[in-house]
């Protein structure tokens, strides 16, 4: 007869409790939910785009300086939901790996090795106690010279997978379920299609309709590979056509 | 490793002479997907099923049976960030045997060293054990061989075996089909017919993965389509 929960650390730190779960990871994810932002990613024919909520909580910052969108190489993307802290702790050491496989290897890092790399490193947080897991899920996005466009999510436990659309954060299920339905028949959107799929996906699961400056949009394109974050006005563009399309 | 706040083992024995983090550990793999391998006289074959959490997921991104040598392939069942860990090392392992030594690592050696490494974690400072158990396939000069390997660092030799959610249902199932004179074809239709057992849903060829490894001693994942193949055999 097994004894019961290891002394009571089983919360404390990332060993097992007696169902076998990890609760410090379990945890984290309920850490990336309480940051109250809700992100999308969808992946096109050609292109992947990523969409996020700006909530800048106070008048008085400087607007500029709230983003969950960074740019790790010129060709890869990261958005990051969740602890902004932990979050920038990634970036940093995500941009130092993708600078050093560039240099060791003499090609960039394609999306899904850096994809793995995160995932790995997060993994080490939920064996080793020493370290607790990142309250982070980050979605890395690029395009790959063999597979085209690429939307991979990463999570605090460990997992990763190439997805066709994904969300993350407060309301993801509801994204999810949303996402689900309008990518049922594998369409292959084409880039303005990607980009308003994400934007009303958040829209409908957040019920609100956004001003430009509420989002953050981030995209890459097999036409032009490189990361880039949209434009107030590119944005004000691409709403424009939804709410003109409904 | 680690630490040194935490150079000591967080797997330690309760009164009863138990190591419940090891226990514990293999509670998370029995609430694993299920994964199962035969061994036949000419080869051995590995399944497992892939249950995505999403029609959203690209299943092609997912691969859970990996090639660790190009004679050995394993899979698991249980938690896949601790079972990447594992399939990296046994890469490296492998590699330096092939170093040293100039000839592939045989099956045992490196189940050996695998096992070893999954110990360590038992008995190190600071860190939990591997929730992952492991079915490697090989085939060497000693023949076809399966080995599973637990979380503790133990294993065996197994002429069928199974893991996970629907392990008890598999291995009666795998019990009364198992001939030790079956051949690769059929065990793989076996393995098929084991999965289908406990399937919660429409078996594919997209949500479940096979390996195979024959007297040609070249492990090999089967494509989709491959399996859709034995699936209408076994239909």
């Amino acid at each position: 007869m097994s004894r019961g929960s290891g002394g009571g650390y089983d919360r404390h730190i990332t060993i097992f409790s007696p169902e076998g779960r990890l609760f410090q990871v379990e945890y984290a994810f309920k850490a990336v939910k309480a940051a109250g932002i809700t992100s999308i990613g969808v992946r096109g024919k050609d292109s992947v785009c990523v969409v996020t909520q700006k909530k800048v909580p106070d008048k008085l910052l400087d607007q500029t300086s709230v983003s969950h969108l960074f740019p790790i190489t010129k060709y890869l993307g990261l958005l990051a939901t969740g602890m902004t802290a932990d979050a920038r702790t990634l970036v940093q050491q995500a941009r130092n790996e993708a600078a050093e496989f560039r240099f060791r290897y003499g090609y960039e890092m394609p999306v899904d090795v850096l994809a793995k790399w995160i995932a790995d490193k997060s993994q080490v947080y939920t064996q080793h106690a020493y370290m607790r897991p990142l309250g982070v899920v980050a979605m890395v996005l690029g395009i790959d010279d063999e597979f085209g466009p690429r939307l991979y999510k990463c999570d605090p436990a460990g997992h990763f997978f190439g997805h066709k659309a994904t969300s993350a954060g407060l309301k993801e299920q509801e994204a999810i379920n949303f996402l689900e339905k309008k990518m049922k028949n594998d369409p292959a959107f084409t880039y303005e299609e990607t980009v308003q799929t994400a934007i009303s996906a958040l829209q409908s699961v957040l019920q609100e309709d956004f001003k430009a400056n509420e989002i953050e949009v981030g995209v890459v394109r097999q036409e032009n590979p490189v990361f880039r974050v949209l434009s107030m006005e590119e944005i004000d563009e691409h709403l424009t056509a939804i709410s003109e399309r409904d | 490793m680690g630490d040194s706040q935490y150079s000591f083992s967080l797997t330690t024995f309760s009164p009863s002479g138990k190591l419940v983090q090891i226990e514990h550990a293999l509670t998370a793999v029995g609430s694993g997907q299920t994964s199962l391998g035969i061994k036949a006289a000419n080869g051995v074959v590995i399944a497992t099923e892939k249950k995505l959490p999403s029609i959203l997921v690209d299943e092609s991104s997912v691969q859970k049976i990996q090639t660790l040598t190009p004679n050995i392939g394993v899979v698991y069942s249980g938690m896949g960030p601790d079972f990447r860990v594992l399939v990296r090392k046994s890469w490296k392992q492998a590699e330096q045997y092939h170093r040293l030594y100039k000839e592939p690592i045989p099956v045992t050696q490196l189940v050996r060293e695998i096992a070893a490494v999954m110990q360590e974690f038992t008995q190190s400072g600071g860190v939990r054990p591997f929730g992952v158990s492991l079915l490697v396939a090989g085939f060497d000069d000693n023949g076809p061989q399966l080995y599973q390997v637990d979380p503790s660092g133990s294993y065996f030799s197994w002429k069928a075996s199974a893991m996970g959610k629907n392990v008890s249902n598999a291995k009666t199932f795998l019990e009364k089909r198992y001939t030790d004179d079956m051949e690769l074809d059929d065990a793989v239709h076996t393995s098929i017919l084991t999965l289908k057992e406990g399937f919660e849903g429409q078996i594919s060829g997209k949500n479940i993965e096979i390996g195979i490894i024959g007297a040609d001693k070249q492990f090999r994942v089967l494509t989709p389509a491959e399996i859709e193949d034995y699936l209408a055999e076994v239909e």
